[in-house]
């Protein structure tokens, strides 16, 4: 089946008539996916956003209750899911496969996290293989397939004037026969576009040999340069860690999540005063351990995809394919 | 003996992030900083099942919530020991009797009660260390013909920080084969105990008494320097990590190992955790 590339406009009024539908775009200060409508112009051409689409599945900023105190009394109500059902149209697979490693952190390992649960059940996944590359990217060392992304409900791959679409689940096949007279039965003409990565680097068995780095140099002298702001955190399509706090008024409220940064020095500072993670170099540390061994270990597959964001949009140019060469460099 | 074996793979079945309403029916001063609060549904029932050594979050909207262990239960109620330290705390300490608060868990797994049967028990804590060693203590009491010698070393800062005093001096030691070691970092006139830290105090109780390395098993639990010391002290006394039981403490957010912050390697205090054993923990990259 393909999808002529003229035909793109129109087959998306046709979903937003019905849901809300997000695609990629440049917007003031870089580029994020936004709700397509009046004005928005799609940048499929564009390669990875500089804001990956994690915040459709988990908001920077999530309402989990209210509280409310009348006399002494208190009441507490949970927040609404999150139910309605939207499409994500333009997903590059190094985000897809960021997708699938939420999936893990937040449905799986003994409980479910509700709210995120009822976005991504909501959600349709329109996947686009990546017919060029970043000057940072690096997923296919990191086991993507930058024409793939298999957990997909749509994948379409760039075919010259046309895009060339398969339904890869029920949902994408139920959201393909709705797209109607926008997608034609025959094949595309020309093969498809691929695109090979710009940054190589060999990232076999850094899980196994991490461990045994704990106390290496590497950590203080990349932490010489960082400036623990948390830009790579919040670029990170991966990157999922939350704080809870409250926004107060009187006597009622609302507790909430938002992202959180494992660079921040008070992610981990108790009260009394201790700190486990007081030293830049610790936080630093933990990081990329966290993103090349800690998860390997609890879910099976690292947690880095290979967008590149981190090295791009780092103020301090700290490169994580620099970091993964150094630690294949290092003696255990 | 058959080896300590601790259960990791916590599921659960609770809303894990949104709490219940509870009240505060029983509040004790253990010390000038240590209050210990007993919490009950409005209903009058036990707020949720609980084993021994698990976490709850106390939730004082607005203030916040901080992550506590269960120091006791009954049938229609759980308690904690909370020491005021922080802004969180502070408030707590301001709760009165019938005061709602907000109360979520049981998070994280339980002190291996079934699996230490049988063998000589020795409680090794600090200050607010005791709190959540003492739901174990309390256990192995309730259940005293399943375990053999029962050994408790508590030290804190100066006999004003002893917290749960009143047990310590006139309810363990007269249970049956139950013995009491209490030391004071710093001596004071109304102190004729002994005056040492702990790891060196351990030591001491453990040649004096004659306690053998051989079936036992040893649950620690105290601050950082704590647990340096004594890990040193009882690996020099010949204790085997294996049987080395601690129950550890971080920053916690969301209970249920999603929001990053307090794991150790790859595994999360509040969810597989707090309880290791000395031997799992040797063999994590850990920063504290």
């Amino acid at each position: 089946m393909a999808i002529s590339k003229s035909a793109v406009a129109a087959l998306l009024e046709r979903i937003s008539a019905t849901q809300p539908v997000f695609v990629p775009c440049k917007v003031s200060g870089g580029s994020k996916f936004v709700e397509f409508g009046e004005g928005v112009v799609p940048a499929f051409d564009m390669q990875n956003t500089k804001e990956p689409p994690k915040e459709l599945f988990f908001p920077a900023t999530e309402k989990m209750y209210r509280w409310k105190r009348h006399e002494g009394e208190l009441s507490i109500e949970q927040a609404a899911l999150a139910d309605a059902p939207f499409t994500v149209f333009g997903v590059r697979p190094c985000d897809m496969a960021s997708i699938d490693r939420l999936d893990q952190v937040f449905l799986t390992k003994g409980f479910v996290d509700e709210f995120y649960e009822a976005r991504r059940n909501a959600a349709t996944v329109v996947a686009m293989a990546c017919p060029t590359a970043d000057r940072t990217c690096f997923c296919s060392s990191m086991g993507v397939d930058s024409g793939a992304a298999p957990s997909a409900d749509v994948l379409l791959t760039d075919c010259g004037d046309c895009y060339e679409a398969a339904a890869q689940t029920p949902r994408g096949e139920a959201a393909v026969r709705a797209w109607g007279d926008a997608v034609s039965a025959w094949a595309p003409a020309s093969a498809p576009k691929r695109a090979a990565c710009t940054l190589e680097v060999d990232a076999e068995g850094l899980a196994e040999k991490l461990p045994h780095l704990f106390e290496n140099d590497l950590w203080e002298d990349v932490a010489a340069s960082c400036l623990t702001c948390g830009t790579c955190t919040f670029v990170c399509p991966t990157c999922y860690c939350f704080d809870i706090s409250q926004d107060v008024r009187a006597d009622e409220g609302s507790r909430f999540r938002c992202w959180d940064s494992c660079m921040f020095a008070d992610y981990t500072q108790m009260a009394g005063g201790h700190n486990p993670r007081a030293r830049k170099s610790a936080r630093v540390r933990q990081r990329f351990m966290h993103k090349l061994c800690f998860f390997e270990q609890r879910y099976g597959t690292g947690l880095c995809v290979g967008c590149g964001r981190c090295m791009r949009e780092c103020p301090a140019s700290v490169d994580i394919t620099r970091i993964i060469e150094r630690i294949g460099e290092a003696d255990v | 003996m058959s080896k300590i074996g601790i259960f990791h793979g916590c599921a659960h079945l609770c809303e894990p992030y949104v709490p219940q309403v509870c009240r505060v029916v029983r509040i004790e001063s253990q010390t000038r900083d240590v209050k210990s609060i007993r919490l009950q549904t409005l209903d009058g029932a036990r707020p949720f099942d609980v084993l021994p050594g698990q976490l709850g979050m106390l939730s004082v909207p607005p203030f916040g919530e901080c992550m506590f262990a269960a120091t006791s239960f009954g049938d229609d109620y759980v308690e904690m020991a909370v020491k005021r330290v922080g802004f969180v705390t502070e408030r707590i300490h301001e709760l009165g009797e019938g005061d709602q608060v907000g109360l979520r868990g049981p998070y994280g797994n339980w002190f291996p009660y079934e699996s230490c049967r049988g063998r000589d028990m020795l409680f090794v804590s600090g200050g607010i260390g005791l709190a959540p060693v003492r739901s174990f203590i309390r256990h192995c009491l309730d259940h005293r013909d399943d375990y053999g010698r029962i050994d408790i070393v508590y030290s804190a800062s100066s006999k004003a920080d002893l917290v749960y005093l009143d047990e310590l001096t006139n309810d363990w030691p007269n249970r049956p084969d139950t013995h009491v070691h209490v030391s004071v970092y710093h001596g004071s006139d109304d102190w004729d105990g002994p005056v040492s830290y702990t790891a060196p105090y351990l030591e001491q109780v453990f040649r004096d008494n004659g306690l053998s390395t051989e079936n036992r098993a040893v649950v620690l639990c105290g601050g950082p320097s704590l647990f340096r010391t004594c890990r040193a002290t009882l690996s020099e006394l010949g204790v085997s990590p294996a049987d080395i039981i601690t129950t550890l403490e971080a920053r916690m957010k969301c209970g249920v190992g999603k929001c990053g912050r307090c794991n150790i390697g790859g595994r999360f205090i509040c969810l597989d955790g707090p309880v290791f054993t000395e031997e799992e923990l040797a063999s994590v990259a850990r920063d504290f």
